[in-house]
């Protein structure tokens, strides 16, 4: 419960700002204050954040590795990738080069008891194509290390070479959110199409899906009964552009997951078992003709601006004229594309009645005169099923940044990584 | 010969647009349209190179390189839109201001 005191001191400042901006009451409903601070300097391309209960906080850095810090403040070097010095483990297959390397890092519901931690990064080994892995290691009772690497997913699609698409280096759409699902306790994988448009809509990869396993790697034993035949039973859903944000809502633990769309169309998805996400970028179908290499994804004008409404008859985000089932996106930033990168659920009654709202990042891009949109939504779902009532923007005390990973702390704030190689720490009293 | 005289033509062409530049407005010009991608201190995020410790002359010829519409990197098509409208002027300021980020 909010204390009386700042129950008032809600109000008024509500009372105020509704004074001052003339705003509509439901952009109000936020608590008295919001502090952004920054919470770690100096990291090098942070990517994901896993907290324990006290406040331990596990972080990727995109081409470093896995470290620890702990409440004290020490930080601990854990899993590093190939080039790297000072970690108690170095893995020389783990490699970064453009949007991949390692990415998500996720804590197993029973870490408390089995000491049990996960990421997903890309690797090569020998010869053999490069591939994203997610793989699970323990840490030693002191977090000063980790052992027993066991790769539990290791056929995740990366891009091998660059192409002719805008982001077309080596290494794109490469997913790469990993979390726990509170109800079913399964571990969900989020992955890209590499702009590769045989991936998205064919059940024998594992691109473009959201996957769903157990701790080994093993298929949640209920995808199959939703999935087309010949799919493999790693998949949730299939028909993904690329997706870098996984949420789960706090009543019915549906998926909510963001989705990068193509110069128009940033998708926020509440995921059904089975779900097609109706991304089909090949070429000669759907109306359309030749596309460099083989993606339309960006077409039909992939390198100069214009207007997003054109772009998505041609080029759909979801295609429903061809799957007519497809699910429906919650929400379609307004049609533009603006790198939406992670969600997260507030939680705590210090968020007043942003309490259970849905939070999702930007990083922020323009594109032929497109703003780029830099920001936190705060997003009113329905609590009975997904839909929106409110959709709202997190107050940047300390300015807008390259947002990349949102996660909540066990503190009751919103930690969200940046790519300019900060923390950032939202605290609302 | 010519050779010679083409490079000295360049370097004074350079050092003329480097004391042109006015790098009050470089600075602006950078955190309105640069920064969301290269980084507030041009030190380079995601797909987007660093910019840290290039010299002026460097960041010039890209920058008309780019404007021109000619492609360079993978990720070219990311940057040419934002040269398009660059003037001279521009250029100058934005390269003089650039090449002393961190100096
Ligand atoms: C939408 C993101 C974006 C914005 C905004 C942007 N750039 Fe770029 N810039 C890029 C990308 C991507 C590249 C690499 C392109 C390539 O692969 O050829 C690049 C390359 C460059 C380079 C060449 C770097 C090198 O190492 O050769 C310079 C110089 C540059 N940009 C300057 C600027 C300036 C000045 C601005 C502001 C007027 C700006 N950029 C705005 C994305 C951006």
């Amino acid at each position: 419960m909010m204390k009386k005191s700042s129950y008032i001191r809600y109000v008024s400042a509500v009372a105020a700002s509704s004074v001052l901006l003339g705003l509509p009451m439901s952009l109000q409903a936020q608590p008295a204050q919001i502090n952004q601070t920054v919470f770690m300097d100096g990291l090098d391309k942070p990517w994901d954040i896993a907290f324990l209960s006290d406040g331990t906080m596990f972080v990727t850095e995109k081409c470093k590795g896995l470290s620890v810090r702990l409440p004290d403040g020490t930080v601990n070097n854990l899993l590093g990738m190939g080039g790297t010095e000072g970690y108690s483990m170095t893995a020389d297959d783990l490699f970064c080069h453009g949007q991949a390397g390692m990415n998500g890092v996720a804590l197993d519901p029973d870490f408390d008891s089995n000491r049990t931690v996960f990421v997903y990064s890309a690797s090569r080994m020998g010869d053999d194509p490069a591939t994203n892995r997610v793989l699970r290691l323990t840490v030693s009772d002191d977090f000063s290390s980790v052992s027993d690497r066991t790769d539990i997913v290791e056929n995740i699609p990366y891009k091998q070479a660059p192409t002719d698409h805008p982001f077309g280096d080596a290494g794109a759409h490469n997913g790469g959110r990993i979390r726990f699902n509170p109800g079913d306790g399964f571990l969900y994988v989020t992955t890209g199409d590499n702009h590769n448009s045989s991936l998205p809509q064919f059940g024998d990869n594992l691109g473009s899906k959201v996957l769903r396993i157990d701790r080994d790697g093993k298929a949640a034993p209920m995808n199959a009964d939703a999935l087309p035949d010949g799919f493999d039973a790693r998949t949730y859903t299939y028909g993904h552009r690329n997706v870098q944000g996984i949420a789960f809502h706090p009543k019915s633990h549906q998926p909510i997951i963001t989705e990068h769309g193509p110069w128009h169309t940033d998708e926020v998805n509440a995921l059904v078992p089975g779900g097609n996400s109706g991304w089909d970028p090949r070429p000669n179908m759907a109306g359309r003709g030749d596309c460099p290499d083989n993606y339309c994804g960006y077409e039909p004008n992939q390198n100069d601006g214009m207007d997003p409404n054109e772009r998505r008859k041609y080029m759909p985000m979801t295609d429903y004229e061809t799957y007519p089932d497809a699910m429906k996106p919650l929400w379609t930033n307004n049609n533009y594309s603006q790198g939406i990168s992670s969600a997260a659920f507030l939680e705590g009654e210090q968020w007043g009645d942003w309490n259970g709202r849905l939070v999702v990042s930007f990083l922020g891009i323009g594109f032929g005169d497109t703003p780029v949109g830099q920001r936190i939504n705060v997003i009113n779902l329905v609590p009975e099923g997904p839909e929106i009532v409110d959709n709202t923007e997190m107050p940047l005390s300390a300015g807008p940044a390259r947002f990349r990973g949102l996660v909540m702390g066990p503190d009751g704030s919103l930690y969200v990584a940046t790519d300019e190689g900060q923390i950032h720490r939202f605290t609302a009293e | 010969m010519l050779r010679i005289l083409m490079c000295a033509i360049t370097i004074a062409l350079t050092s003329t647009a480097l004391q042109a530049a006015d790098l009050e407005a470089g600075k602006k010009l950078f955190a309105n349209n640069c920064a969301q991608c290269h980084g507030p201190k041009a030190q380079g995020m995601a797909s987007f190179p660093s910019l840290a410790g290039r010299d002026a002359s460097y960041i010039q010829s890209r920058l008309e390189t780019y404007r021109a519409g000619e492609r360079v990197g993978a990720n070219s098509g990311l940057m040419i839109p934002n040269a398009r409208n660059l003037s001279d002027e521009d250029i100058a300021n934005l390269s003089g201001f650039i090449s002393q980020i961190g100096k």
